[in-house]
């Protein structure tokens, strides 16, 4: 399968890169260059140009938008606000918009959990929860990008896959640190991206099956937030945060 | 007298409502290009953060008519990034209403429905209903992040009132009277509190067809068409 990933400059792309390794032919995209593998190749480029858009979707069969803020952002507060805003509801409508006029046949995007941080931690939250997006720009602009993605699902003959991810870590990097219900290991995270390709609802009449949406979490014992969902994707996460739950 | 703002004077909606509503308010009267009839308007461009703050200073109410459809960038800047940037605004400066405006978001899926409540709005991908489906979504984590109470009305065609019966035609759907507008922006200008903050309402001034709902706008506003304009539009015998 010929791949996009946009966004593959950030930790989250590389770690989807090595997920997938050499399973897929990959097209990585970013606005800086990013060494791509054996089987790829790569484009500068960004979301918000729409020729760059269409460049990158040419030829792929299915699309990974990983949801990640840009590279370089700008350092006041309201600039980097506009940007991210810009690049998750425009820059995803251009990229979603290429894809499906090129013949992309999935789109995946990694939106997140954030969403329901403002409900208390004696619930539990599945995909049936209304999300509450606070004004925070870095988690309100992921919402608005996934519900941009949403909408393709709904106009066009897609597979669209949300996945609503959790604080993504590294398990080794927080071993010292308090746990949050919200981590995610982002090697768990990149497992979830490939098993979301596996996805195939582009023919299925009804858009309510080509949009998919999972929560992307950690396998807690005693979780907030409920993979359950996802566990029928095949998703297995291997990071658990033992250590810092049982301390 | 209220202090109202009205981004998006010059539009094709807002002078149809002035005049309406500058005998009980005080407009400040905003856009980013001239008044079609010349009325002097604030130059306020809705993508630039520090125009729409300065504004709104000393203001009690921002209402925002600003709309730009179809096109690939700007209806993002002006729809969405101008939703961010005017709640951003009543937030910093502690405006605690905002009358926010929209296109219908049902009237594409349910168009061969009938009965139709406040059915989950259906956007689409086109670039005018998403750029406004996703900037009530800023504006509802703002109004409730922050108190403000928010209204956002929802509807699709603006028209004068017919003054004689119109012959041999219907009445297109979500479509509303200037008069029926003003009066459901002086409800809203004067709505004390708005429930959970943030509130939509599908507006119209047709009923007879038995398509869309009103109810909500008749529950909380107490909205309701100004006259029963079914009575332009009866075949004649």
């Amino acid at each position: 399968m010929n791949v996009l990933i946009v966004g593959a400059a950030s930790a989250l792309g590389k770690a989807i890169v090595e997920e997938i390794g050499d399973a897929h032919q990959l097209r990585l995209m970013d606005i800086v260059p990013v060494d791509p593998p054996d089987k790829g190749e790569y484009i500068v480029g960004s979301s918000l140009n729409q020729d760059d858009c269409w460049k990158a979707v040419r030829g792929m069969d299915a699309a990974i938008l990983t949801g990640e803020p840009p590279i370089e952002v700008p350092q006041d507060e309201l600039e980097r606000d506009q940007s991210l805003l810009d690049h998750a509801t425009r820059g995803t409508h251009n990229l979603c918009k290429a894809a499906v006029e090129a013949g992309v046949k999935n789109i995946i995007y990694g939106g997140t959990l954030d969403i329901f941080r403002s409900y208390p931690d004696d619930v539990y939250i599945s995909e049936l929860w209304k999300p509450q997006p606070e004004p925070d720009m870095p988690v309100m602009s992921r919402y608005l990008g996934e519900l941009t993605c949403r909408e393709f699902a709904r106009d066009y003959m897609v597979t669209v896959t949300g996945l609503r991810l959790g604080k993504v870590v590294n398990e080794e990097e927080v071993s010292d640190t308090h746990p949050d219900l919200l981590w995610l290991d982002i090697r768990d995270a990149a497992q979830a991206f490939c098993l979301a390709l596996q996805r195939d609802t582009a023919e299925q009449v009804w858009w309510t099956q080509r949009w998919g949406l999972y929560h992307i979490c950690a396998d807690l014992g005693n979780p907030k937030y409920l993979i359950n969902q996802a566990r029928s994707l095949g998703y297995k996460p291997k990071h658990a945060f033992s250590n810092n739950w049982a301390t | 007298m209220k202090k109202v703002l009205l981004l998006g004077a010059s539009g094709l909606i807002a002078p149809h409502i002035i005049p309406g509503l500058e005998t009980h308010y005080y407009l400040k009267l905003a856009d980013v290009k001239p008044h079609p009839e010349g009325v002097p308007v604030l130059s306020v461009d809705v993508t630039d953060y520090s125009q729409v703050l300065e504004a709104a200073r000393g203001v009690d109410i921002i209402m925002n008519w600003t709309v730009l459809r179809h096109d690939d960038t700007l209806s993002f800047q002006v729809n969405t990034q101008g939703a961010f940037h005017v709640m951003k605004a009543a937030a910093e400066l502690g405006i605690k209403k905002v009358l926010h405006t929209g296109p219908s978001l049902v009237l594409g899926y349910y168009e061969h429905d009938f009965d139709i409540p406040d059915a989950p709005v259906t956007p689409s991908t086109d670039y005018y209903f998403i750029s406004k489906y996703l900037s009530n979504e800023i504006v509802k984590s703002y109004a409730r992040a922050y108190k403000i109470h928010t209204l956002c009305y929802l509807f699709q065609g603006l028209r004068a009132r017919p003054e004689n019966p119109l012959v041999g035609r219907d009445f297109p759907p979500f479509t509303i009277i200037y008069d029926d507008l003003v009066h459901a922006v002086r409800l809203a200008l004067e709505l004390e509190s708005v429930p959970d903050y943030f509130q939509h309402f599908n507006l119209h001034s047709h009923l007879g067809q038995g398509k869309y709902s009103m109810d909500k706008a008749k529950r909380i506003l107490g909205y309701v068409p100004q006259r029963p304009y079914t009575d332009l539009y009866k075949r004649t015998s």
